[in-house]
């Protein structure tokens, strides 16, 4: 156990220092004013989305940003719902603005691409169709690419819409976690993913290294990858606020989350020659061993917990047959307080944990009120994450057809 | 670009972390052990004195005995030695000497006892010596734990003095030989015969004396009726 939270500290610390060094910056980073607006183009790549494109196309008609600088192309990948309609409909009432494609379904990869082969803009993103984003998400992405010409890419600061569910009151809590470490990597270099909702790309990016690729269903994550091989840098907009619908069951986010931990390993492999590499920077020295490690970690929890929790169940069973229901006496006493070595490591990485937390509020522009979906993220996350782990490397030890990807229908890729 | 020095940096204070929360447990396991030791000196003391006491009251009426001469500490005392031995952060050689000096102190205790309810019979403390193993042997041992904790929360006044058998006490030894206890854990012993194997809550009661049962069942209706009878606070 030692090792891992030798490394799970380390990789705190490292992460903090590098946040905390360049904290002044970021500041400034928030009252950049914006100098020239360039051309940009956003694809919505669609697949039975009826109930939210309409949603997820008003809020980019209301974005600020000029009109005849933003273009909007929809792709329907093959819908059987009325998504085709509705998005026509926003291509009538916007003709100079909206673009709508329909074509036969093959994934969220080619519904990207037809959205790149008809763009002619100098900025590129995408919007999941499940994805809103605040009216000033754009202005204060393209604010990086004004500032920094060596800037490729520009990743936003994701939330959970309106969180109800308890899955998604966990989710809303690993999002705000991902504000944080979205925030760190970027300044070191070495951001994990663009994720899909409003990831924004200069066009060149793609004429230079290619279009997506189906990359084991995490497109976002594969051309992070490519980009990182090819030296390009990418940068996080803490106050680019976008909203995504997060899965509202557990079977949901074991579904979603499965899919971007195989991802990751099988993006892991194709790309294993990054590992260790200086010349990929801290992406190949720190953050993609960093996720490996996390990955082995993580599953290393599971079956801890899980041998403990039986251990204590039979325990408990075996108390309960031999003198049944005993009320426990308490009495506290200052000698019974835990000391050992784990449980100071264990406070400093909660504490640490929390900070975490703190700077992600502070960060992004949604102040949620924390409290309330702390406990549960506490109760479930640690149960959900080796589960859906666990899973994703025995599928891909074992290469098998994973029935819970392929009923993954949501082709949307969400990532911190 | 790869920062070296932040690298390096950061490994250092990750260690520094770990240094100091190694130097906080061995401190605080220090002073658990002083906590342990302290409790046993208090309890020598409190041996010594009453074996003292009852030397001076040899002669005199059994009146002027009761069974609050025994050690009270010693059920605390067990319960943060094991504790301490559970926590698997002090020196092993520490907790054998405090698990061997523990050891002599229930005898000596045990012995006080024996001496008692030969002075006052209608003050006989009732004792169960109890011998385990938790060297992985004694499949029942933990269960045979659970009955005498419970047995112990239903009379209060029971006295249960727990041995490992292994333990390398040439005293403890003695009482093996004395009661006849060979390695079929675990065993017990009361009113001077040995039970060998698990015994239950009910098995238990059954082989206590009647006067234990009747003393628990008397200072019950006491504490009851005292409650009964006092005026409500208003």
């Amino acid at each position: 156990m030692f090792p891992f939270l030798f490394f799970t500290m380390y990789f705190q610390t490292f992460l903090m220092m590098s946040f905390l060094e360049k904290r002044k910056k970021i500041k400034h980073e928030e009252n950049r004013q914006i100098e020239m607006y360039p051309s940009v183009t956003i694809a919505i790549p669609c697949w039975n989305e009826e109930k939210t494109v309409a949603a997820t196309i008003k809020s980019l008609l209301a974005l600020e940003y000029p009109q005849d600088k933003l273009k909007i192309i929809v792709v329907d990948d093959g819908s059987k719902d009325n998504t085709y309609a509705i998005a026509e409909k926003f291509q009538t009432e916007h003709p100079a603005m909206i673009r709508v494609f329909k074509k036969e379904n093959g994934g969220k990869h080619t519904a990207m691409n037809l959205a790149l082969e008809h763009t002619d803009t100098e900025l590129f993103g995408c919007l999941d169709a499940d994805s809103f984003v605040k009216p000033v998400a754009l202005k204060v992405i393209v604010s990086y690419f004004n500032h920094d010409k060596e800037v490729m890419a520009v990743t936003p600061c994701i939330h959970i819409r309106s969180p109800k569910t308890l899955v998604q009151r966990v989710q809303a809590v690993e999002y705000l976690m991902g504000t944080f470490l979205r925030k760190a990597y970027g300044e070191l270099d070495a951001i994990q993913v663009t994720p899909g909702p409003f990831s924004i790309f200069k066009k060149e990016v793609f004429d230079k290294i290619g279009p997506y690729k189906k990359a084991h269903n995490t497109e976002d994550f594969e051309i992070t990858l490519r980009m990182h091989k090819h030296h390009m840098k990418i940068m996080n907009s803490h106050k680019a606020t976008v909203y995504t619908v997060g899965p509202a069951t557990f079977r949901g986010f074991l579904r979603q989350h499965l899919r971007w931990a195989r991802g990751f390993l099988e993006n892991a492999i194709d790309y294993r020659f990054m590992f260790f590499k200086k010349e990929y920077g801290n992406f190949g020295m720190f953050t993609l061993p960093g996720a490996l490690v996390f990955v082995a970690y993580g599953i290393y929890v599971a079956f801890f917990l899980l041998y403990h929790t039986i251990y204590s169940v039979v325990a408990y069973i075996s108390r309960l047959q031999t003198v049944g229901i005993d009320m426990p006496h308490f009495r506290f006493d200052l000698f019974y307080v835990q000391t050992g070595v784990m449980s100071f490591i264990t406070m400093v990485l909660f504490t640490a944990f929390l900070f975490v937390l703190y700077i992600g509020r502070e960060l992004s522009d949604d102040k949620q009120q924390i409290y309330k979906n702390f406990p549960i993220f506490m109760v479930l996350f640690p149960i959900l994450v080796p589960i859906y782990l666990t899973r994703a490397v025995f599928d891909t030890i074992f290469s098998r057809k994973n029935e819970w990807v392929l009923q993954d229908t949501k082709q949307t890729s969400v990532r911190h | 670009m790869i920062d070296k020095k932040k690298y390096i940096l950061s490994f250092v204070l990750t260690a520094a972390i770990f240094a100091t929360a190694f130097f906080a447990s061995n401190f605080f396991s220090d002073k658990r052990i002083e906590v342990v030791k302290s409790i046993q000196d208090n309890i020598a003391i409190d041996i010594l004195s009453s074996e003292t006491q009852f030397d001076l009251l040899k002669e005199v009426s059994c009146s002027t005995v009761d069974a609050s001469i025994l050690a009270p500490q010693l059920e605390d005392l067990g319960s943060k030695l094991a504790r301490t031995e559970n926590d698997g952060t002090a020196d092993p050689a520490q907790i054998l000497y405090l698990k061997k000096y523990y050891s002599l102190l229930q005898i000596k205790d045990f012995l006080l006892s024996k001496q008692l309810a030969q002075k006052c019979t209608s003050k006989k403390p009732v004792s169960i010596i109890y011998f385990y193993s938790n060297k992985g042997d004694c499949s029942d041992c933990v269960k045979e734990g659970y009955v005498l904790t419970k047995l112990k929360s239903l009379y209060p006044d029971l006295r249960v003095y727990s041995f490992d058998y292994n333990l390398p006490v040439s005293a403890i030894d003695s009482m093996k030989t004395i009661y006849k206890i060979h390695s079929t854990l675990p065993a017990l012993v009361i009113e001077d015969k040995p039970y060998f194997g698990y015994k239950s809550v009910e098995d238990l009661e059954n082989l206590l004396p009647d006067t234990l049962k009747a003393a628990t069942t008397t200072a019950k209706l006491e504490a009851s009726s005292t409650k009964a009878v006092l005026p409500k606070v208003q």
